[in-house]
């Protein structure tokens, strides 16, 4: 029974220490303030340099098919 | 390392400062100016709203939405293809991540019902936008190495003035999916930098720099190969005005796939072109047939227009409350976006159970008589097009001066149900709730409904009149002397707040509150509720 109890209180003291980290990441906007200035900078770098397809080399084809029904 | 101030502390008032730990700090005392960091509008901390606002905001708003957002993201498609999703485009990675702050900006200074009423619309818009973008993920060629999949050939796409209720008839089947709600619109709101790329972007092939910045920045999408692939076919649309015919013709060239062009016209009250506009949507049911090869199911259409007018109904009863009491629990930024996110984005389960939790807190609210945003000093009707890289002005509005937007323009566009009894009338009433549509009805569809901003005025009890003036808009800058000349001779407080809609560089937001300070002390000679939020730099803020 004593073993249950303990267990219970260190899984209660882990819980409750992770709620407390979590309020604290949100009090202080830690989240935010990682987006900002971590992961925002990084993809945009990311985005930045990325290969991309240029679109305007495609043809604009004008031949296409045009839909008019009798509704 | 900091003395110790002994003198400031035998002067605390320790009685005042327990109470204001516990219940928070009264409006007025708050300063909320003082919790940004320069700049980047981050906070040094957030907001402490008292025991229970606080732990509200940490539990069921903080904690809740950025668990739901796992949650929908594994329910619609799962991390793998979420996570290519957002490596492949910017407008995903950029923008998402940060959506709590988009939150916290629209409820910042919120207490009581107020603030989980408001919230509960942020989690209904969270919870489609993810739906959306991981239903393109699903089905995008671009993401399966150039393969057309299932979901791909179950998808439909279309403009985002396209609305979503003329798919309903294809419900379960086909998914239909907006090109640009997500890539260009959604994002403006919750983190402003994105779009700009986007402007950029078409402006560097030889657009100039004065057209609609909403249709440059649709193309722009397109021109930096930003755009999923993700249907075999695109129904577009010449909502809101000629400007979007115009992004049209690059969406067809860049998509090249079949496209069915379905216009409304502009002046709209003409029975003529209302016949004709019900022709247009019956012509593109007969599109969507000979492309999916599934044929139109009346059953389909009228069970979701009748959820739709479900909607509306509950919608009525707000206005009716917003109107008539001072117990309206939603703030003016989550009621102007969940509602035209509702209405134009049309049927989906997350709006009805928002709706009924925001029932409940509505109906508590009127039945004890809660003063809601008991600091109003001036209700306020917003008119025209706004700022989507500052939506959250009004929240800044009402804490800074007390100045309570009660309804705007948008929420009161498509502003009917639809009949349902037969087929006939079901589309002439569906022809009429495309013409509403934003931006056409009110905007560029005839004077008599850009007026209706005086019955609107009288029905909603406002004093006042926030009027955007959206510079690169032509035709409401057309219209711009007739509403200075009717402002004056009905003696009408408005406040003209110009922007260019999702482009923050041509007014910035400080400038936006600069304008309104400079009207409320010089012209209504009123002293500000909180000095903190007068001048502020939020410049380089999402």
């Amino acid at each position: 029974m004593g073993k249950v109890f303990k267990f219970l209180g260190k899984l209660l003291l882990i819980i409750g220490g992770i709620y407390a980290a979590l309020f604290a990441v949100f009090f202080f906007d830690l989240d935010g303030k990682a987006l900002f200035y971590g992961v925002e900078p990084m993809l945009v770098k990311h985005y930045d340099k990325m290969p991309r397809r240029d679109p305007l080399k495609q043809m604009y084809e004008t031949e296409k098919p045009s839909y008019e029904y009798k509704a | 390392m900091k003395k110790i101030n002994w003198k400031k502390l035998k002067e605390t008032d320790w009685k005042k400062a327990a109470k204001d730990f516990w219940y928070g700090k009264p409006h007025g005392e708050r300063r909320l100016g003082d919790l940004y960091l320069p700049k980047t509008g981050l906070y040094k901390h957030r907001e402490w709203r008292g025991v229970k606002d606080t732990l509200y905001y940490f539990n069921k708003i903080w904690l809740y939405n950025y668990g739901q957002m796992v949650m929908d993201i594994m329910k619609f498609g799962g991390p793998v293809i979420f996570a290519k999703g957002l490596w492949r485009y910017r407008w995903m990675g950029q923008t998402y991540l940060p959506v709590l702050h988009w939150f916290d900006r629209g409820l910042e200074g919120l207490r009581g019902e107020a603030l989980r009423a408001s919230a509960w619309h942020y989690r209904a818009m969270t919870c489609v936008t993810i739906q959306q973008f991981m239903a393109m993920f699903r089905a995008d060629a671009n993401l399966h190495g150039g393969q057309h999949n299932e979901a791909w050939k179950h998808s439909i796409a279309h403009k985002e003035t396209v609305w979503g209720g003329i798919f309903y008839p294809w419900w379960g089947e086909y998914q239909n999916i907006p090109l640009e709600m997500i890539p260009y619109f959604v994002t403006c709101h919750v983190n402003n930098h994105t779009v700009l790329n986007y402007i950029d972007a078409v402006q560097s092939i030889g657009l100039p720099g004065d057209p609609c910045p909403m249709c440059q920045a649709e193309a722009g999408l397109f021109v930096l190969d930003d755009m999923p692939d993700y249907a075999p076919f695109v129904i577009t649309s010449n909502e809101a005005c000629d400007g979007s015919v115009a992004s049209t013709a690059i969406q067809d060239w860049f998509l090249n796939k079949p496209l069915f062009a379905m216009p409304q016209p502009m002046q709209f009250d003409d029975p003529l072109v209302q016949e004709h506009c019900a022709n247009e949507i019956r012509e593109v049911w007969k599109f969507i047939e000979e492309q999916t090869g599934t044929p139109f199911s009346w059953d389909k259409l009228k069970e979701h227009l009748e959820r739709q007018n479900e909607l509306m109904r509950f919608e009525w009863e707000k206005w009716d409350v917003a109107a008539n009491t001072s117990s309206y629990p939603i703030n003016g930024v989550a009621q102007a976006l969940y509602r035209i996110y509702q209405s134009q984005y049309g049927d989906n389960f997350i709006w009805h159970d928002t709706d009924k939790r925001v029932r409940k807190i509505l109906e508590k609210c009127v039945a004890q008589k809660i003063d809601t945003f008991p600091k109003t000093r001036h209700r306020v009707i917003a008119w025209s097009c706004a700022p989507l890289y500052f939506s959250n002005w009004c929240t800044w509005a009402y804490n800074c001066w007390g100045l309570n937007t009660i309804i705007n323009m948008d929420s009161l566009m498509f502003n009917m149900t639809i009949r349902t009894d037969n087929l006939d009338d079901c589309v002439m009433d569906m022809a009429r709730y495309h013409e509403w549509a934003p931006m056409r009805r009110m905007a560029v569809g005839g004077m008599h409904h850009i007026f209706e901003l005086w019955e609107n005025m009288e029905r909603f009890h406002c004093d006042m009149v926030m009027m955007y003036d959206q510079l690169q808009c032509k035709g409401m800058q057309g219209v711009h002397g007739l509403f200075e000349d009717e402002f004056r001779a009905r003696n009408i407080h408005a406040i003209w707040m110009p922007h260019a809609l999702p482009d923050k560089r041509t007014v910035s937001r400080s400038e936006i509150r600069t304008i309104i300070n400079d009207y409320m002390t010089t012209v209504m000679q009123e002293e500000p509720l909180d000095p903190s939020l007068l001048d502020f730099d939020d410049s380089e803020s999402w």
